[in-house]
């Protein structure tokens, strides 16, 4: 649907006569070329008018094992917004280098510097190529198939290990006391000197790891000029817990408890993604019912989200009282979430095949008293902020993105559209119920920050609007309908809702829903059929989204950065993974 | 493909002048200035959870409204025909292999001791049954893992403790806090084949606290679907 169509590509192989294209049983539409022939056949895809591939998804790199030779190959994920579909271009990462892309999308640097942490590749032509994720002198590259998934325990810490009377404890009380390197200050401080070698003043800025107004620990550098930022860089990492990792060594079932503490404000958008792409990988089409509920729960997290975001943005900028006003009603739909998932917070309700369990009684009375009421809350923030003169002066022209950074930086989400780029997955890939509701995409004009802010005010009417009639259609529905995918051919295809022993076949994925941080798209690699995942990529919205915030703040004063961080929204646990 | 334009409008002048944006901001303020407070007063009042909630696990035991397949199940895996009031566990190990952190569990059975000839010759019982809760997720994938509902979640949720070894819960208490659980809200939960009830509600409605968390404004919960019934 949303993959470019298989003559177009094959014309490209007419064409240059060296691309190699495929198209897996999902639908992803994959064009292999030389190593040496990659930039120039990217460029071409980038500036044709005809293919007009100009917005950067993703780039990740697949380790296909140790005693294969080629070892490495990249992928690129990228987007034509004129004809709206996608295409992954693969290169085999001969001598364990690459090209580096970053001549032709700014956006690939991060992506560059994170393929370089996680797998060791080299990217020439990088400008700066130092580690992403984890501290500068850390000696391996995790996600290598050769790297074990419990680390290589090289540093003595006993102090985690709990002691009665001075006798250690026995069995499930102990801990090994060998463990994983952890960084010291030393190495904290290499890794801060290696992100900004030329620095213009005397003196950097450091904004973080642990300040309040980072929303997480994110660690910005500044290099100031009296009080206008020159440079900027960011070091992420201290929430980096290797969920590529763990996805690839846990059952795919399994993997959903760990998507939740990704994106911890929406986790059950970041479910979403996740079971899109098992199922578009598995083939299914699940139950009418599931469609709906899911799309509903979706919606629900999005406006939760962004009622956290409004909150904690206005109270970023000094208006206090919004902060307790968003939390009154993100109260009630976490209470909602609570009685239907059981969770608040990390939900997993979500599974590969549908939900786990249908709507409780009375679950969709009280999401329908909730959205009644909303629209009038919305409308009381809304004369709180938006007119006020303070808040105009703090976001207006602050901090503009442009259309042409939205497609070099792959910017997603509420950042692309307040930019004016009418990018949203929902309409895109209709995936779910999307293609039977109503709603607008909003869309800003100049891209600073008062449009993100009113986009995401739209969004969530838009959200509104969709709920009422997801209930709407449910209500019509039987209880009998089946909540979870049912086959008749249960040897064939084994689905499960606890998961157990359910296999994937082997092909490649990816799938992304539309997350109130931006697109989250999952690239499943699967070399033969199986229980766990042989690459599980994540392409995270708010990684992404961040990277434009080294660019957007150059020129402004310092005070315009937490006006910034605050439209970007990022969640750390998203854009560290 | 429905495309809405957000745009900025610039303050006009009798805004400016008479400050109309904040004397609107004001107003909503005030008004929202004599509304109850709505916060509830931990650890004083409590929210009482839902049934579905996810909290600290439990070991159902068997009380005669075991699943159909539970007599099956004992003798497929060989475990001593359980007394009333004996544990449902069955040491299958499901609930261990559907789990994310499987380290968690420690599940051992053992065969009894007894002479040849013996009805319970040669069948074993579950003997550990420890669960280290520091390293739980709370996803509740081990209660839809087993095979006789003996595992479930009830609605604790406090678990804070001065060391941690007080997070390894073993069969005993485990079987403890199901008990008590399945006493107090067992009927709002489970049915009598120990399956989820259709009509399970969303929120507990004798549960007064949960009407500040609403602003004294509560739903009525009624049905779902058309052709539900209460």
């Amino acid at each position: 649907m949303s993959w470019i169509s298989v003559e177009k590509a094959k014309k490209l192989e007419e064409r240059f006569g060296y691309p190699k294209v495929s198209q897996d049983k999902s639908g992803v539409v994959s064009v292999e070329v030389p190593k040496d022939k990659f930039i120039e056949f990217l460029k071409f895809l980038k500036e044709d008018k005809e293919y007009d591939f100009r917005m950067f998804l993703d780039l990740t790199i697949i380790d296909h094992g140790e005693k294969e030779d080629p070892r490495f190959q990249g992928v690129v994920i990228l987007f034509s917004p004129t004809y709206q579909h996608r295409i992954i271009v693969k290169t085999w990462a001969l001598d364990e280098t690459l090209p580096t892309l970053t001549n032709l999308w700014k956006g690939a640097k991060w992506a560059e510097r994170e393929a370089w942490d996680m797998f060791g590749i080299k990217f020439e032509g990088h400008e700066n190529l130092v580690r992403m994720l984890l501290w500068e002198t850390y000696p391996y590259h995790p996600l290598r198939k050769d790297f074990p998934l419990e680390g290589i325990k090289d540093t003595y810490l006993p102090s985690l290990n709990e002691t009665l009377r001075g006798d250690s404890l026995e069995g499930l009380f102990n801990y090994d006391r060998m463990h994983t390197a952890i960084p010291t200050m030393e190495d904290l401080e290499i890794t801060q000197k290696k992100r900004m070698p030329v620095k213009t003043s005397q003196i950097v800025l450091n904004w973080g790891p642990l300040h309040p107004g980072t929303h997480g620990t994110i660690w910005f550098l500044f290099d100031l000029d009296g009080e206008y930022v020159k440079q900027c860089d960011i070091i992420i990492g201290q929430l980096h817990r290797g969920v590529e990792k763990l996805g690839e060594n846990v059952n795919w079932q399994q993997f959903i408890p760990y998507t939740d503490r990704m994106d911890y404000i929406a986790a059950i958008n970041e479910n979403h993604a996740y079971v899109l792409a098992a199922e578009k990988l598995l083939g299914i089409e699940i139950p009418e019912k599931a469609k709906w509920i899911r799309t509903m729960m979706a919606e629900l997290s999005r406006i939760n989200s962004h009622l956290l975001w409004l909150g904690t943005y206005a109270l970023d900028l000094g208006a206090l009282t919004m902060f307790l006003y968003t939390f009154r009603e993100r109260e009630k739909i976490m209470d909602i979430i609570e009685g239907i998932s059981g969770a608040r917070f990390t939900i997993n309700y979500f599974r590969i095949g549908g939900v786990f369990a249908d709507l409780p009684y009375g679950a969709l009375d009280a999401i329908e008293h909730l959205i009644k009421d909303l629209p009038e809350r919305i409308n009381d923030y809304e004369t709180l902020l938006t007119r006020n003169r303070i808040w105009l002066s703090r976001n207006k022209d602050v901090c503009i993105i442009t259309e042409e950074d939205v497609y070099e930086y792959g910017l997603t989400g509420a950042v692309a559209r307040g930019s004016g780029v009418p990018y949203d997955v929902r309409k895109i890939d209709k995936y779910d119920a999307y293609g039977e509701v109503e709603f607008d995409i909003p869309v800003g004009e100049t891209g600073d920050s008062y449009d993100r802010y009113l986009v995401r005010m739209e969004e969530m009417r838009q959200s509104i609007r969709i709920i009422e009639q997801c209930v709407a259609k449910l209500r019509r529905m039987s209880k009998n309908d089946p909540y979870f995918f049912q086959t008749p051919d249960e040897k064939k295809l084994k689905v499960t809702i606890d998961g157990r022993g359910m296999k994937l076949p082997a092909g490649e994925v990816y799938a992304s829903s539309d997350n109130p941080r931006g697109e989250l798209g999952f690239y499943i690699y699967n070399k033969k059929d199986g229980l766990k995942a042989h690459r599980m990529r994540i392409r995270s919205g708010a990684f992404y989204n961040l990277q434009v915030f080294t660019k957007a703040i150059i020129g402004r004063p310092i005070a315009d950065a937490i006006t910034l961080l605050s439209t970007i929204d990022p969640v750390v646990g998203e854009t560290d993974r | 493909m429905g495309i809405k334009k957000v745009g900025a409008k610039p303050q006009t002048l009798v805004e400016k002048i008479f400050f109309l944006d904040f004397i609107k901001g004001l107003k909503t303020t005030i008004k929202h200035l004599w509304k109850k407070v709505i916060t509830v007063d931990f650890p004083y009042e409590v929210v009482t959870p839902p049934p579905r909630f996810r909290g600290v696990h439990g070991l159902r035991t068997v009380d005669g409204t075991e699943n159909p397949e539970f007599d099956s199940w004992v003798k497929r895996l060989k475990i001593k025909p359980p007394e009333p009031g004996e544990t449902r566990c069955i040491a299958c190990k499901f609930c261990q292999a559907a789990c994310p952190v499987p380290e968690l569990f420690d599940i051992q059975s053992e065969k009894l001791d007894v002479p040849e000839g013996h009805p319970h010759y040669g069948l074993k019982v579950m003997t550990v049954f420890n669960m280290d809760l520091s390293k739980c997720t709370f996803c509740g994938l081990c209660t839809q893992a087993c095979p006789t509902d003996c595992i479930i979640m009830t609605d604790i949720y406090d678990l804070s403790s001065y060391t941690r070894r007080s997070w390894v819960l073993d069969k005993d208490m485990l079987t403890q806090i199901a008990n008590d659980f399945v006493a107090r809200r067992g009927k709002e939960k489970f049915d009598e084949k120990s399956q989820w009830r259709e009509d399970q509600k969303l929120w507990p409605e004798y549960d007064r606290t949960r009407e500040k968390l609403w602003d004294f404004n509560m739903p009525k919960l009624g049905l779902n679907y058309h052709d539900q019934t209460a």
